[in-house]
């Protein structure tokens, strides 16, 4: 493990690394920049600059540079401070993870793939409920069908005139004060052998 | 029952109410056509008759309108034939009239060529006091002036068509128009013995408003019938109790104030203190007897009588409770109870508004019926309105001709079965 140092424009000052998924970059200052106060500030604007361009910034300094300044600063702005000497480097304040402006055109795109998904959402939620209102029609077509198919009496060959054999232009469906009406079995009888009453 | 294919597409009903002409084939559904049950004969010299190229004598339908002339006119141009359910044998106006409503209502329902059409078959509907003759000449107009449009016709009385349009096979119906009401037992089959007839409806409800609408000062209105009918509708009201609703009403005459605004002008009907008035209107249509009409009768206002029309004595005085339970008496013992379970009340003159702020007093149709039979001593009765009190008897009469077998033939001893029609 460790990371592959990168190629970096001729007007960038630092060192870059690709770290697994991170950029990372450093930039770093030598013990003679410290006595250069526009130097030290240069070096810090220079990262806050480029800090979008890299998953990480570092500034390296002499460790002497750790004594004077406050890491308070860094943190708030997410460049890491590294301090060195002739012996070791230690990571005075860890750098914070930059979104990188790819994430940022990424994370556009992706509200706008989330958009055109909560469109498409709604839209088949329409579908699905008009899907459902159609079918409850049809169930109580259904229903109406089969209370008129209930009325008990044999259903028989179809009657007068012989040559007729055309659908209905209603769709075979009768009115509402056909379903359920006693009448239908009553007068369907008639002449039927019946007792009829003399009208009088 | 046969499942007649053809007559789910081909039967087709004709009522002829007193105001209107409903008709229409089964196919319409839930509501048939409707027009006014007049027509108008033109001045064959007006320039109007002339303009529209009219070749028809007698103008039916949503044309009339077009033709009327003067209102000197009208009185013998324009012709309800049925205004009392019944047509006088000789009176060839309005049976001219009856003629061309048949035919204008057939031909609007004209069904495409060669999809198999061999003829409606015409279910007819006529008051249950129309007279034998009435049926003969109904169905010689249908067979003298067929034009391929009719394979058969029937006739059958409007109370009847009412029972199979509101689904009761046992019950009472009380149809009342605008001249007048029949009470008709039904046992799967009219029972036409027992009939009661009743020379009383909407039009006597207007005689009163009329009346009532000179008394407070509005002699010039209550001589024109559109606006009396308007108003009756409007501030009429039936009373549970004639005596208490008046009571109540001339203590508290803001509470029971009568107004009504004719819509369209700027006239206002104010009957003011004398708004207790408004009871007698509904009153008056279900029990003419109180004491307090008396003093219109002797004023000149027309006392309802007993008229005989065709074969039938209409009953002028007799209240609505009196005839119902006439009518059932006349019936088998057994059946009576089963008669009272049922009781269905018909027509637009049922048709009565109860305000929130006046249910104490006011009352409906149905609830001022079951007080007349509680008075005669009939408790256990049901009474309620058909559930399409505008189209009940052209629903019945859909029903009819759909059912009744196509070889069911006319018997004019019982007065049912098909005509066939030669084509």
């Amino acid at each position: 493990m460790g990371g592959q140092r990168t190629e970096q424009g001729d007007q960038d000052p630092g060192v870059s690394f690709q770290l697994g998924a991170d950029k990372v970059h450093v930039l770093i200052l030598k013990p003679e920049d410290l006595a250069l106060r526009n130097t030290i500030l240069d070096a810090v604007l220079n990262l806050s600059a480029v800090k979008y361009t890299y998953s990480l910034v570092y500034l390296a300094a002499p460790r002497l540079f750790g004594a004077s300044v406050d890491a308070t600063v860094f943190r708030t702005h997410g460049i890491g401070l590294l301090l060195y000497d002739e012996r070791r480097i230690d990571e005075a304040v860890p750098a914070q993870p930059m979104q990188t402006e790819q994430a940022v055109r990424n994370d556009k795109s992706v509200l706008t793939e989330l958009a055109t998904l909560k469109t498409m959402y709604l839209d088949m939620e329409r579908t699905i409920s008009q899907l459902r209102d159609d079918l409850n029609a049809a169930h109580n077509l259904h229903t109406v069908r089969e209370q008129i198919g209930r009325i008990p009496v044999p259903i028989d060959v179809i009657t007068t005139p012989d040559s007729y054999d055309h659908d209905p232009p209603h769709g075979g469906l009768l009115p509402s004060y056909f379903v359920n009406n006693p009448w239908l079995d009553v007068l369907s009888k008639r002449g039927n052998g019946e007792r009829e009453p003399i009208a009088g | 029952m046969s499942v007649d294919n053809y007559r789910s597409n081909y039967t087709f009903a004709m009522d002829f109410g007193t105001s209107d002409f409903k008709f229409g084939p089964i196919t319409l559904g839930e509501q048939p056509r409707v027009v006014n049950n007049r027509g108008y004969f033109p001045d064959k010299n007006s320039v109007m008759y002339k303009a529209f190229e009219a070749t028809s004598d007698v103008i039916v339908g949503d044309d009339v309108p077009l033709y009327l002339q003067s209102a000197e006119d009208l009185s013998s141009r324009l012709i309800y034939p049925m205004r009392n359910g019944v047509i006088e044998r000789n009176d060839d106006q309005a049976w001219r009239v009856v003629q061309s409503l048949t035919d204008y209502g057939l031909a609007s329902f004209k069904p495409q060529p060669n999809n198999g059409f061999q003829g409606y078959y015409v279910v007819v509907s006529l008051s249950s006091v129309s007279p034998r003759y009435m049926y003969e000449k109904l169905m010689s107009a249908f067979l003298e002036n067929n034009r391929g449009m009719v394979r058969a016709v029937t006739v059958i009385p409007q109370p009847f068509a009412v029972a199979i349009g509101h689904g009761v096979t046992t019950c009472v119906v009380i149809e009342s128009g605008h001249g007048n009401s029949q009470v008709c037992p039904i046992s799967k089959y009219p029972i036409r013995a027992a009939q009661v007839a009743l020379n009383r409806g909407g039009g006597d409800a207007n005689a009163i408003a009329s009346e009532i609408l000179k008394d407070a000062g509005y002699s010039d209105l209550a001589n024109e019938e559109a606006v009396v009918r308007k108003v009756k509708e409007n501030i009429g009201l039936v009373p549970e109790n004639l005596d208490s609703a008046i009571g109540e009403a001339k203590r508290s005459p803001r509470r029971f104030r009568a107004r009504y605004k004719l819509p369209g002008t700027r006239i206002e009907i104010d009957l003011e203190k004398d708004s207790w008035s408004r009871f007698l209107i509904g009153e008056y249509v279900f029990n003419p007897n109180h004491e307090i009409f008396e003093s219109y009768f002797n004023r000149g206002m027309p006392r309802p009588r007993d008229v005989k029309m065709g074969d039938t004595v209409f009953k002028g005085m007799l209240d609505f409770g009196g005839a119902i339970v006439t009518s059932v008496e006349r019936c088998p013992v057994e059946l009576q109870p089963l008669l009272y379970r049922e009781v269905l009340l018909s027509g637009g003159n049922f048709s009565w508004a109860v305000p929130a702020k006046l249910q104490d007093m006011a009352v409906d149709a149905p609830t001022k019926v079951k007080s007349l039979l509680r008075e005669r001593g009939i408790k256990n009765v049901s009474v309620k309105m058909t559930n399409s009190p505008q189209f009940s008897v052209w629903h019945g009469c859909i029903i009819y001709g759909f059912a009744i077998p196509e070889n069911y033939e006319w018997d004019w001893q019982r007065l049912e079965g098909w005509m066939k029609v030669p084509n």
